[in-house]
C-alpha cells in the first residue's frame, strides 16, 4: 500500500491505474492519481485545527480576503497617506498615494496576474529559436515570482472550512472544522484522515486497519460511510486482519501471506474458515525434534494486568496466564493486539494499571528491567536494532549488556565507581560466539557488522548466558532466513529441557505450533483461549487470532 | 601436551593491553578518521588562503609566520591548550553520553570564581591550598551542570537551551561579583578579584612565563577520562545511553541518572579548566577573562571526534594556532582574527568526509554519463571547469574592492556563487543547467559594464574573458544538446 500512495518505489513490477501504467514518485503522484490513504498511525499534527490539518500540502490562496489582511493594509495605507503629506508637497502626496494604491491593488491580484502571465507564456516555451528561448527565459522567472507570491497570499482557510463543511455533510461525517486535533476523539480523528482523502478528490481510498482505534459503535458508523462510498463509485481497499469485517463490508478479498499473494475470492463464494485457512497456510515444512515437556513448578505467574499503549489507549485488557518451569506456552497473535505493551510489563518497561507479576513466587510487580533481570526474566525483544543491540558498540560490549555492573564483567560487587573487567568480558564474548556458533570476524568488531541471524543468535546468547528462570522470546525469528530460525527453535527447546519456562509470542502460527507446550491466543488485549496443541487445527487458531469466537478468557 | 610455565597475572594483563593498544592503533577506522582530520585541516587553510588572497594579503608569509610563531613560542602553545584540552574533555564526555553541553563557558567561569574565593579568602598550607581550590572549582563546575543536567533527565528540557541560558547567566553573576559584589578588589577601579595567596597558586614550569603544572593535570585528565569512558561501568551505562537509550533501557541501564550525572562530570572538567587557568596563569578572576574558551573547547571537541586523545591532537592544534597567530598579526601584518576564521573552516571541513563521500558516488555517474555521449559530455566538463573558475575568480577579482565598491564585491560573490551552482548543476546532469551557464555569463557581462564604467582595468579584462566564453559555452551547449534530454528541459 505504501507503494500505491507513493511512499514506496517497488524494486520491480508495475502499477496501473485506470489502466495506464505510471510511476508513483511520492503521495504527491497519487493524489494526483486520485489515490487516497488513511494511515493505521495518523498523520495529523495535533495542535492544529482540523481545517489546518486537511489544507495541509494542499494549500490554495484565498480567494476573498480575510479581515487581518485587509485591516492591515488600510493602517498601512492610512499611514504612508499621512507620511506623505507630511514631507512631501501637496501634489507629489497625491501622485504617491495614487501609485501606492495601484501597488496595492496590484499586490491584491497578483497571484491572478502571475497566473495569467504564467499561462499565456506556456504554450511558447516549447518553440525552437530566438523566440523559444526568450518565452523560457521569461517562463522560469514568471513561474518564480508566482511561487514566491503563492506562499506570502492569505490562505484560503474560509474557502477550505466551506468545502470541508461541505464535505462533512455529503457523506455523513460530522465534524467541527475549527477543532484542534488534540481535543477530538480517536475515532473522529480518523474521520478528519478520511475527509483528508476527499478533499483531495480521491476515487481510490485506502484504509490502513481503521477499526483498530474504534469502539464498535464508531467500527458501524465507518461501515456505513464506506458502503455510501462504494455507492458513489469509489473504490476501497481495506487492509485488515479481522475477518469479520471483510465478510461484512468487501466484494473481493485477497489473502496476503509473508509477502506473497496466497490467492483472490469473491466474498459471496468464501467463508472465514477457508479465509483462516489461507492466511495460516500448510503445516510447517520443518519438524522440531522435541521430546515430551515435563513442566514443574510455576515460574511466571501473570494475574489480569492491564496496560495503556503508547497513545494512552488500552492496549492489554486483563490478562492472565501461568508458565512453568521446563515448558513453552506460546502465545500467538496477530501484531498489534496487545502483545508488544505485554512483554514491556513483563519486562519491566511499563507499568501495568493493575494486576500482578511473580517470579517463582516472588512479587516484582512494577519493578523495573534491571530488577527484573535480577529476578530471573530474560528477555528477547521484537526489534532487535532498537532493543536488543547498541549497533555501534562491539559485539564484546554487546554481550556484556545487562550484565556489565555485576561480577565478573565489573570488578566491584556493587556500586557506582566499578571498573569493568575487559578480559572478562572478551573472553565470555568469545565463549558465547563459539557456542552459539556466532559468525564473527573479531570480537571486538561493532554490532552492525553481524548479519541479522547472527545479531539475533548474539542477543540470544547474551540473554540465556545469565540463565533465566523465565524467558519471554518476543518474535525471535523475526527477519531471520530458515537457518537461523531453525537454530533459535532448537535453542528454545534446550532452555526448556533444562527447566526454563519460556513464553513465546510469535505472529508465526507455525512457530507457535511447532514449538509450544500450551498455546494461548491473543486477540484485543485479552487471551481469548488457551488450547493444547496436539487438539487443535491451524484453522481453529486463525479463527480464534482473527477474532472469531465469543469466548473471553479470565 | 608439554604445559609451559602459565604466565602470571600481571603479564597477561601487560600482554593484553599491548595487544588491545596495538589493535586499536591499527585499526582502519582510526586511520580512515586521521585521513579526514587532515584532510579537514587542508582544506580549511587552503579556503583561507583564498580568502586572504581576495583581501589583498600574502597567504605564504601568513602561513609560515604562523608555523614560526608556533615553533619559536612552543610554551605558550601548551599553555594556551591547556584549557581548550580540558573544555573540550568537557564537551566530548558529555557528547559520549548523547549531550550537548553548549554551556561550557558558563562552568569554566564558575569553577574560577570558586577557585578564585577559596583562593584568596582562606589560609592553607602549600600542597593543600592548591588543592583545595582545584576541588571546589570541579565541584561547583560539577554543580553547575548538574542542574540542566537533572532538568534534561528527569523534565526532558533540552540541555543546549539550559546550559546556553545559565552560561549567560554565570558570566553576569562573576562580573557583578567582581565589580560591585564581595569578591571586588577593594580599591581598585577594575573589575577584578583579589590575587589569591602564593599557596594557592600553581607553579609554572621549565622557566616559562606561561607554561605551568596545569597542563600536566590536562594531560593527566586526558587519561582519566579515556579510562573513565572505557574501562568503568559508569562510562560504559553513558555510552550505551549515548549510542542508543532504547536498548540501553531494556537493558536495565538508569538512564536519566546517567545523563544527569554525565553532564554534571562534563561541567566539573569545564570547571576545572576554569580552575587551572585562573591558578595557573592569571592568579585572580578578571571580569569575562576567558573570552570564549569553553565555545573554543566545543570546536577541539568535534576536531578531536569526542576521543579524549583526539581532543588532545586537536586542543595542541588550536592552542598552536593562538599563538603564532599573534606572530602572524605582528610579522606578516594579518589580522589574527584570520585565526578564528581557520577555527571556523576547519570546523566546517570537520564535515569534509561527507563531501568526499558525495563526490566520489556522484562522480562515478557523471564519469559514466559522459563517456556515452562523448562531445556533450566533454563540453559539459568545460562549462564545470568555466563554473568552477568563475567561482575563484569572482571572489578573486572582486574582492580588492570591498572598501572602495561594494556593490562590486556582492556582484562578484553572488557570480561567484552562480560559477559554483553551474558546476554543481553540470555535475549532477540537472536540467537547469544550461540556463543556469548562461545566467552566469549574463553576470560576468555585468562585471564587465561596472568596470568599465569604474574603469578598473583587472575586473574588466577578466570579466570580458569569462563573459565572452561563457556566452560561447552557452549556445554551443544549447545546439548540440542531444533530443532526449531536450524534453526534459523544456519543463
Amino acid at each position: 500500500m505504501n507503494i500505491l500512495y507513493g511512499l514506496l518505489s517497488p524494486s520491480a513490477g508495475t502499477v496501473k491505474i485506470k489502466g495506464e501504467e505510471v510511476v508513483l514518485r511520492s503521495p504527491e503522484d497519487a493524489i494526483d492519481r486520485g489515490v487516497g490513504m488513511v494511515h493505521q498511525h495518523f498523520k495529523l499534527i495535533q495542535p492544529l485545527t482540523v481545517t489546518e490539518n486537511i489544507m495541509m500540502g494542499y494549500e490554495s490562496p484565498g480567494r476573498g480576503h480575510n479581515r487581518y489582511a485587509v485591516a492591515v493594509t488600510l493602517l498601512v495605507l492610512v499611514f504612508s497617506v499621512s507620511l506623505f503629506l507630511l514631507f512631501l508637497g501637496s501634489i507629489p502626496a497625491l501622485i504617491a498615494s495614487v501609485a501606492l494604491v495601484l501597488v496595492i491593488i496590484a499586490a491584491y491580484k497578483s497571484y491572478e496576474i502571475m497566473n495569467y502571465i504564467v499561462e499565456k507564456l506556456y504554450p511558447h516555451t516549447s518553440r525552437g529559436g530566438v523566440r523559444g528561448f526568450v518565452a523560457r527565459f521569461l517562463y522560469s522567472i514568471s513561474m518564480t515570482f508566482r511561487y514566491f507570491i503563492m506562499n506570502f497570499v492569505p490562505l484560503g482557510i474560509h474557502e477550505a472550512a466551506e468545502k470541508i463543511k461541505r464535505i462533512a455533510d455529503e457523506n455523513g461525517l460530522a465534524i467541527d472544522p475549527n477543532a484542534r486535533i488534540l481535543d477530538i476523539s480517536v475515532g473522529l480523528q480518523q474521520r478528519v484522515e478520511i475527509i483528508k482523502a476527499l478533499y483531495r478528490e480521491a476515487e481510490i481510498l485506502i484504509l490502513d486497519e481503521p477499526t483498530s482505534v474504534l469502539t464498535p459503535q464508531e467500527v458501524d458508523e465507518l461501515f456505513a460511510t464506506l458502503e455510501k462510498f462504494k455507492d458513489s463509485g469509489k473504490t476501497i481497499i481495506l487492509i485488515t486482519h479481522k475477518l469479520r469485517e471483510p465478510m461484512a463490508l468487501c466484494d473481493r478479498i485477497s489473502v496476503l501471506r509473508d509477502g506473497e499473494l496466497v490467492g483472490t475470492v469473491n466474498r459471496v463464494d468464501t467463508s472465514p474458515e477457508e479465509l483462516a485457512q489461507m492466511m495460516v497456510g500448510r503445516p510447517v515444512v520443518f519438524r522440531v525434534q522435541k521430546g515430551p515437556a515435563t513442566p514443574g513448578d510455576v515460574v511466571l505467574d501473570v494475574q489480569d494486568i492491564s496496560a495503556k499503549d503508547v497513545r494512552g489507549l488500552p492496549a492489554v485488557k486483563g490478562v492472565t496466564f501461568q508458565v512453568r518451569a521446563g515448558e513453552i506456552f506460546g502465545l500467538a497473535g496477530v501484531e498489534g493486539n496487545g502483545q508488544t505493551e505485554l512483554v514491556e510489563v513483563l519486562t519491566g518497561l511499563l507499568k501495568s494499571d493493575h494486576g500482578n507479576i511473580y517470579v517463582k513466587g516472588r512479587n516484582v510487580t512494577g519493578k523495573g528491567p534491571r530488577t527484573m533481570r535480577e529476578a530471573g526474566i530474560g528477555h528477547i525483544p521484537e526489534d532487535r536494532h532498537k532493543r536488543g543491540l547498541i549497533l555501534p558498540f562491539t559485539i564484546e560490549e554487546n554481550l556484556a549488556l545487562g550484565n556489565h555492573y555485576r561480577p565478573p564483567y565489573s570488578s566491584k560487587k556493587a556500586g557506582i565507581p566499578g571498573f569493568l573487567n575487559l578480559n572478562t568480558i572478551q573472553k565470555n564474548a568469545e565463549k558465547l560466539v563459539h557456542d552459539f556458533s556466532i559468525k564473527v570476524g573479531r570480537v571486538t568488531d561493532t554490532a552492525d557488522t553481524l548479519s541479522g541471524g547472527n545479531q539475533q543468535k548474539a542477543v540470544v546468547a547474551r540473554e540465556l548466558s545469565s540463565e533465566p528462570i523465565a524467558l519471554v522470546a518476543a518474535q525471535p525469528t523475526r527477519g531471520l532466513d530458515v537457518g537461523a530460525t531453525e537454530y533459535i527453535h532448537n535453542v528454545l527447546i534446550s532452555l526448556r529441557d533444562s527447566g526454563v519456562g519460556v513464553l513465546l509470542i510469535s505472529a508465526e502460527l507455525d512457530e507457535i505450533r511447532n514449538l509450544s507446550d500450551r498455546i494461548g491466543v491473543i486477540f484485543g488485549g485479552r487471551i481469548v483461549a488457551i488450547k493444547d496443541p496436539e487438539t487443535t487445527t491451524p484453522q481453529e487458531l486463525g479463527l480464534l487470532m482473527a477474532g472469531q469466537t465469543g469466548e473471553v478468557l479470565q | 601436551m608439554i604445559e609451559e610455565s602459565t604466565p602470571s597475572m600481571e603479564q597477561t594483563a601487560l600482554l593484553t593491553f599491548v595487544d588491545r593498544l596495538m589493535m586499536r592503533l591499527k585499526s582502519k577506522s582510526l586511520h580512515r578518521n586521521i585521513l579526514h582530520t587532515f584532510a579537514s585541516i587542508v582544506l580549511a587553510l587552503g579556503t583561507a588562503a583564498i580568502i586572504m588572497l581576495a583581501t589583498g594579503y600574502d597567504p605564504l608569509q601568513a602561513f609560515s609566520a604562523l608555523f614560526l610563531g608556533a615553533i619559536l613560542n612552543f610554551d605558550q602553545v601548551l599553555w594556551r591548550a591547556t584549557p581548550l584540552l580540558l573544555a573540550g574533555l568537557s564537551v566530548a564526555l558529555a557528547f559520549k553520553c548523547g549531550l550537548f553541553n553548549i554551556g561550557a563557558e558558563g562552568q569554566l567561569y564558575m569553577g574560577s570564581l570558586a577557585a578564585t574565593a577559596v583562593g584568596y579568602m582562606i589560609a592553607l598550607p602549600i600542597v593543600v591550598h592548591q588543592l583545595a581550590c582545584l576541588v571546589v572549582g570541579v565541584g561547583v563546575g560539577f554543580l553547575y551542570a548538574l542542574l540542566p543536567g537533572v532538568l534534561r533527565a528527569y523534565r526532558g528540557a533540552h540541555e543546549v537551551v539550559t546550559t546556553m541560558m545559565l552560561s549567560y547567566a554565570a558570566v553576569f553573576f562573576t562580573q557583578w561579583m567582581v565589580s560591585q559584589g564581595p569578591m571586588h578588589n577593594p580599591g581598585d577601579w577594575r573589575s577584578i578579584s583579589p590575587i589569591i595567596f602564593d599557596s594557592a597558586q600553581i607553579p609554572k614550569i621549565l622557566g616559562s612565563a606561561f607554561l605551568n603544572w596545569g597542563f600536566i593535570i590536562a594531560v593527566l585528565f586526558v587519561v582519566v577520562v579515556d579510562f573513565f569512558i572505557n574501562k568503568t561501568v559508569m562510562g560504559y551505562e553513558m555510552r550505551a545511553v549515548g549510542s542508543n537509550e532504547d536498548a540501553a533501557r531494556t537493558a536495565g541501564i538508569d538512564a536519566k541518572r546517567n545523563m544527569a550525572i554525565a553532564l554534571g562530570l562534563s561541567g566539573a572538567l569545564a570547571g576545572l579548566a576554569g580552575a587551572v587557568e585562573v591558578q595557573g596563569y592569571y592568579h585572580r578572576f578578571y571580569d569575562q577573562w576567558s573570552g570564549g574558551l569553553g565555545f573554543d573547547g566545543i570546536t577541539v571537541a568535534v576536531l578531536g571526534r569526542n576521543n579524549p586523545w583526539g581532543v588532545l591532537g586537536g586542543a595542541i592544534f588550536f592552542g598552536a594556532l593562538k599563538a603564532g597567530g599573534l606572530f602572524m598579526q605582528t610579522s606578516a601584518e594579518v589580522p589574527s582574527e584570520m585565526v578564528q576564521v581557520i577555527q571556523g573552516l576547519v570546523v566546517l571541513f570537520v564535515a569534509a568526509p561527507r563531501l568526499i563521500d558525495w563526490f566520489s558516488n556522484h562522480g562515478v555517474a557523471y564519469a559514466r554519463w559522459i563517456k556515452d555521449r562523448p562531445l556533450f559530455g566533454f563540453l559539459s566538463l568545460i562549462a564545470l571547469s568555466y563554473g568552477v573558475f568563475g567561482a575563484f575568480m569572482g571572489i578573486l577579482v572582486a574582492g580588492p574592492y570591498v572598501s572602495s565598491n561594494f556593490s562590486l564585491l556582492l556582484l562578484g560573490f553572488v557570480t561567484s556563487i552562480g560559477g559554483l551552482v553551474v558546476a554543481i548543476f553540470h555535475f549532477q546532469r540537472d536540467e537547469r543547467r544550461t540556463r543556469a551557464t548562461w545566467m552566469v555569463a549574463l553576470l560576468w557581462a555585468l562585471m564587465l559594464v561596472s568596470g568599465l564604467s569604474m574603469a578598473a582595468a583587472s575586473v574588466v579584462s577578466v570579466a570580458l574573458t569569462l563573459a565572452g566564453v561563457g556566452f560561447v559555452i552557452s549556445i554551443l551547449l544549447m545546439r548540440l544538446q542531444p533530443k532526449s534530454d531536450e524534453l526534459k528541459e523544456a519543463a
